[in-house]
């Protein structure tokens, strides 16, 4: 199983610890993911809050670049990103004309974009996930954090049910995990807003905190980048404004995974996160 | 246009009945987005997660789009606190494209240098968008450095800085791809296109 990946910029700065634990799970199930040579950020929120064309020219610059292989994502918003231009490329033949002209080249949004559950789930299958599980995350409640825009909007991502998306459930559970049902898997955090309306993303991640801990969480598994950041690094500021204590270490679903495949802590990246797991995993006895 | 009892065959619109069908239509136009199709049925705002603290809520907007009351829906500050989660769109039982529209409308109101005072994303975007252009990839700690500079923000989150660095999430060194010369010429040529539509 071969795949161009497209890491993302996100996976070279704050998120570090998905990159390292994605690499990890991969070399463990023979997954190759090779980088796309010189790929080029997708141009993310800005782009497309501020230039329609620019916003499909950054991706189909990259999806060339992938030579037809299918290409592999982590983050949430380039596989969005991705997803989008394929789908507005593919389905307007002056759209494609027009992106063309902008990017230099003709791209006929036709390069498959898989996310990594995708991979994990459709290519690899979960009963293989399970036979090489050999540390099992045995005690260890954990709801599957989805966010926005894997599955949204769904004529676009193709990605799962949109209400209730189960890809990451279902790795989780082949992880041995005891993976609980809570109602806000595809809420949002606030995204973007991290850097520009903290208020908006402290109200959100509140909620989503709150509902984790009230279905009896002992940690939240998250696929994006900025979940995982507007979680964990806000958790402390959200709990003293809340006057409540979560104490929820928000994991990337490729640590979990990679503990449960018995790759060593430090493999994982898992000092990375701000919301220690060290007390929750030496307790059920997960990872050294 | 006050004449209600013209004599000629076709129907005549008034004025103001055209400005509010030149800027519905215009956003329709550019956001592909359906937005006459809305039956004001009020999902998209019962989904919407800004919807209790926006000063517009999205089937709101949609309304006074179609109605063309194009300064207070530019002015607004709902177009810059919807967080483009797409639940809107998911739901709209008519298929109306409401996160689209938005987008569109963010273009508009800063064309029309109408954009609410206190939101900085726009800055954010264009020192993101200039970081993508001269290195290729987003560089965390010099966008981060930017925006501070640009909107003098300098002390909030200055506390994170710190944790972040330890936990490595901010990079000091920026990572620069080849092809600069490449990358200015798609931006210019997205900008020329854009200018002239």
């Amino acid at each position: 199983m071969s795949y161009a990946f497209f890491p993302g910029c996100s996976l070279e700065g704050t998120a570090w610890d998905f990159l390292k634990s994605t690499k990890a799970v991969a070399r463990k199930l023979g997954i190759k993911m090779p980088e796309i040579e010189d790929w080029i950020c997708c141009g993310s929120t800005p782009a497309h809050q501020s230039d329609p064309l620019l916003s499909l020219a950054l991706p189909a610059k990259n999806l060339l670049a992938a030579k037809g292989e299918t290409v592999a994502v982590c983050c949430a918003a380039c596989y969005s990103r991705l997803k989008t231009a394929n789908h507005e490329i593919s389905s307007d033949q002056l759209l494609r004309k027009r992106v063309a002209d902008v990017v230099g080249a003709d791209y006929d949004g036709q390069t498959p974009v898989a996310h990594f559950l995708e991979i994990l789930v459709n290519d690899f299958g979960v009963g293989k996930i399970a036979e090489a599980v050999t540390k099992p995350l045995k005690g260890l409640k954990v709801v599957s954090y989805y966010g926005c825009l894997l599955s949204r909007p769904p004529g676009v991502t193709k990605f799962d049910d949109p209400e209730n998306p189960m890809l990451m459930d279902r790795v989780l559970k082949a992880a041995g995990a005891e993976v609980i049902d809570w109602p806000h898997k595809t809420e949002c955090c606030g995204a973007g807003y991290g850097i520009t309306d903290v208020s908006i993303v402290k109200q959100l991640s509140r909620e989503i905190l709150g509902m984790a801990k009230a279905a009896g969480a002992d940690a939240i598994a998250t696929a994006c980048p900025l979940c995982q950041l507007n979680l964990d690094l806000r958790q402390g500021a959200i709990e003293e404004a809340a006057g409540e204590q979560f104490d929820l270490p928000v994991f990337y679903f490729t640590q979990l995974l990679g503990l449960a495949l018995g790759v060593e802590r430090k493999s994982l990246g898992l000092k990375s996160m701000i919301v220690s797991p060290k007390e929750l995993l030496d307790s059920r006895g997960i990872g050294v | 246009m006050t004449n209600n009892t013209n004599s000629e065959d076709r129907p005549r619109i008034s004025v103001a009945s055209k400005r509010i069908m030149d800027f519905a239509e215009e956003v329709n136009e550019r956001s592909h987005a359906n937005l006459m199709a809305c039956l004001q049925c009020k999902k998209c705002t019962s989904g919407c997660p800004v919807a209790a603290r926006a000063d517009l809520r999205a089937h709101e907007m949609v309304r006074m789009v179609q109605l063309g009351q194009r300064d207070q829906v530019l002015q607004s500050r709902m177009i810059w606190e919807c967080t483009s989660c797409q639940t809107c769109a998911t739901r709209c039982p008519q298929g109306v494209s409401i996160a689209a529209m938005n987008d569109t409308l963010r273009m508009m109101s800063r064309e029309a240098e109408t954009t609410f005072a206190e939101t900085t994303q726009p800055v954010f975007n264009d020192i993101f968008l200039r970081s993508i252009r001269r290195r290729g990839r987003v560089y965390e700690l010099g966008l981060m450095a930017a925006y501070k500079f640009r909107t003098m923000r300098l002390l909030e989150d200055v506390d994170k800085a710190p944790t972040m660095l330890i936990k490595r999430k901010l990079k000091l060194l920026p990572k620069n791809v080849r092809g600069r010369a490449e990358r200015k010429r798609i931006f210019a040529r997205a900008r020329k296109a854009r200018e002239q539509t």
